[in-house]
């Protein structure tokens, strides 16, 4: 009976943050044209409709290319930081820390400005490579905290003991350091991949035509109240929740124990 | 070169870091086949001597040589140093067998000649059937046999271990010696063992090197060191030494054991005390006296003898010592 309360509190969280994700779920697979209640009939029109556009395609197709490229860059750029923290002291190391800390705290809109500004310069504005460069950005230092993580579980005599049994530098690297973190390298992919996969500001600004999906979804609401939208949507959803528990999962399992 | 030559040399090795000087400047042999423990309060620039023998550390000043070859400037991965760590620092993403073979497969080792001699390690160990285990499901005593087999199964000349029994249970660590020291004649290598654990050095080592404050404070053969300490420091750290005014104006140190408690004043030297406490030790029973001077006192007396002096606290007794007990301290005091 005591515990009631909290369990009504928490599913009465859970039900404001999913709501509206879950609404627009349900209103993917109905039939009618406008989102009212009561519903229409089930339907999978709209996914056949959204689909057989070729635009959604490239979107996605963009939207995967960008996400794991982005992905991988993150997860190295990551791991390399949070390895030279754990192994190495230097003076301006705090220094070092915070701005590596630093890009989730500057706002999306002045990240996608100054990613604009310095990418046109590059004349790299409105290409992939682009908005794979200023999503890397934003990944990294999740990355880096998720590998930061892991290194601090690590015996510090870990590596030294691999180049005492006659492992060089770069093989202890590969067959102790890289395997001890592979938990958390997969981790910060999935991540990072989920994060550049369905972020939009950053992307609105620099990709120009080449667009991922969040920006062709804000295209399409532009123009017209589209049940499409809702399975566009879903589909987004589905992928990053897949891509975030698949982090969570793998980097729980390795930490319980 | 011949057998004879010692394997290992230290000539004036110094090692600081910023300001702070670990190492002074020791030399120091050792030889082939001999086991050595390297003993000293913590900081005092044991571990560190150990690290720059492993490659781990470079020195700041000084050779060290490792069979006649200068060291100072050789990787950790291109040494065969093998070292038992503290921590074990055995891969917790290998399994057992997997940790054993690591220093062979490291060294080009083909996997059936690698697994071979990791299963006759395993067996010597006695893990025969614990090859395919994850290391965290074993005891702290098997784990501990598992880095030693990791170790040794490369036939290196020299084994260095660092307080490798420090976290094991007291009943553990007395068996883990004896396999230690088992091991280390059976094998005929040399043995470098860095404790800060009094017992643990002396009932295995042939020779005990004594740090302190960076520097070495002696180097002897356990009964030398514990009868004849030559300084305050050593007679301080080592056994149970009591640190008195000497004839010479100089100060002696006496065994505690060596010390005759009386009720009555003998002839020769001796100092009365005040009866303080008493403390059971596996040997005998130590008791505590202070002096007129405030002095504390250490003498082990037999269970019988105990009674026999029926001791209150704050009982006035006499100490005395055969003169052939006492043994003169350098002036000089490390750790001041």
């Amino acid at each position: 009976m005591k515990a009631l309360l909290p369990r009504l509190y928490l599913v009465a969280i859970f039900t404001f943050v999913f709501a509206p994700i879950v609404t627009s779920m349900v209103f993917s697979f109905n039939s009618d044209r406008f989102p009212t209640v009561p519903l229409g009939g089930f339907t999978l029109h709209w996914y056949e409709t959204a689909f057989a556009r070729p635009e959604v395609w490239t979107a996605f197709g963009n939207s995967a290319l960008v996400a794991l490229s982005a992905a991988a860059l993150s997860t190295a750029l990551g791991f390399a930081t949070a390895y030279t923290d754990f192994r190495y002291n230097f003076r301006w190391k705090p220094a070092y820390l915070a701005l590596a800390l630093l890009p989730p705290t500057v706002p999306l809109v002045i990240m996608g400005l100054a990613m604009l500004a310095w990418l046109g310069r590059l004349g790299l504005s409105g290409t992939l490579p682009g908005i794979v460069i200023a999503h890397t950005v934003m990944g990294a230092p999740f990355a880096m905290a998720i590998c930061r993580l892991r290194l601090s579980q690590m015996d510090p005599s870990l590596e030294a003991a691999a180049w005492n049994l006659g492992a060089s530098p770069m093989r202890a690297m590969r067959v102790v350091v890289l395997p001890f973190c592979m938990p958390a390298l997969i981790s910060a992919f999935c991540l990072t991949a989920a994060v550049s996969f369905d972020e939009f500001v950053v992307a609105w600004f620099v990709s120009g035509l080449n667009k991922t999906v969040p920006v062709m979804i804000l295209e399409i609401l532009q123009g017209n109240v589209d049940p499409q939208i809702n399975a566009i949507g879903t589909v987004v959803f589905v992928t990053s929740m897949t891509l975030v528990i698949a982090a969570q999962l793998i980097i729980l399992r390795k930490t319980s124990r | 070169m011949t057998d004879t030559d010692p394997l290992v040399r230290f000539d004036g090795v110094r090692k600081s870091y910023g300001d702070f000087e670990a190492v002074k400047g020791i030399d120091l042999t050792i030889g082939r086949g001999e086991f050595v423990a390297i003993m000293g309060p913590s900081g005092c620039g044991k571990t560190t001597t150990l690290r720059m023998l492993a490659g781990l550390e470079a020195p700041s000043a000084g050779d060290i040589t490792i069979g006649g070859k200068r060291m100072n400037d050789v990787p950790p991965h291109e040494r065969d140093t093998p070292l038992v760590w503290q921590s074990l620092a055995l891969f917790p993403f290998l399994n057992v067998k997997e940790n054993v073979e690591f220093g062979l497969k490291m060294r080009g080792v083909s996997d059936t000649e690698a697994h071979g001699r990791a299963m006759l390690w395993l067996e010597r160990m006695g893990l025969k059937g614990f090859e395919k285990r994850r290391v965290d499901e074993l005891s702290g005593g098997q784990r501990q046999r598992v880095a030693l087999a990791r170790s040794l199964v490369t036939e290196p000349q020299m084994l260095l271990l660092d307080e490798p029994l420090s976290a094991l249970d007291a009943h553990l660590v007395i068996r883990m010696q004896g396999v230690l020291t088992r091991l280390q004649r059976e094998l005929g290598i040399t043995f470098v063992y860095v404790t800060h654990s009094q017992s643990e050095a002396f009932a295995m080592a042939d020779r005990v090197v004594i740090m302190g404050q960076g520097e070495i404070a002696q180097v002897g053969a356990p009964r030398d060191i514990f009868r004849a300490p030559r300084t305050r420091f050593v007679a301080e750290f080592v056994g149970r030494n009591n640190i008195l005014p000497g004839a010479g104006g100089g100060e002696i140190s006496v065994a505690a054991d060596r010390m005759t408690v009386s009720d009555v004043a003998p002839g020769g030297t001796a100092i009365e005390a005040a009866f303080l406490s008493e403390e059971f030790a596996g040997t005998g029973i130590i008791c505590y006296f202070e002096d007129a001077s405030g002095r504390e006192l250490k003498a082990q007396v037999s269970e019988a003898e105990l009674e026999r002096l029926s001791l209150e606290p704050g009982a006035k007794v006499w100490l005395s010592w055969p003169d052939e007990a006492a043994h003169p301290l350098e002036p000089k005091s490390i750790d001041e």
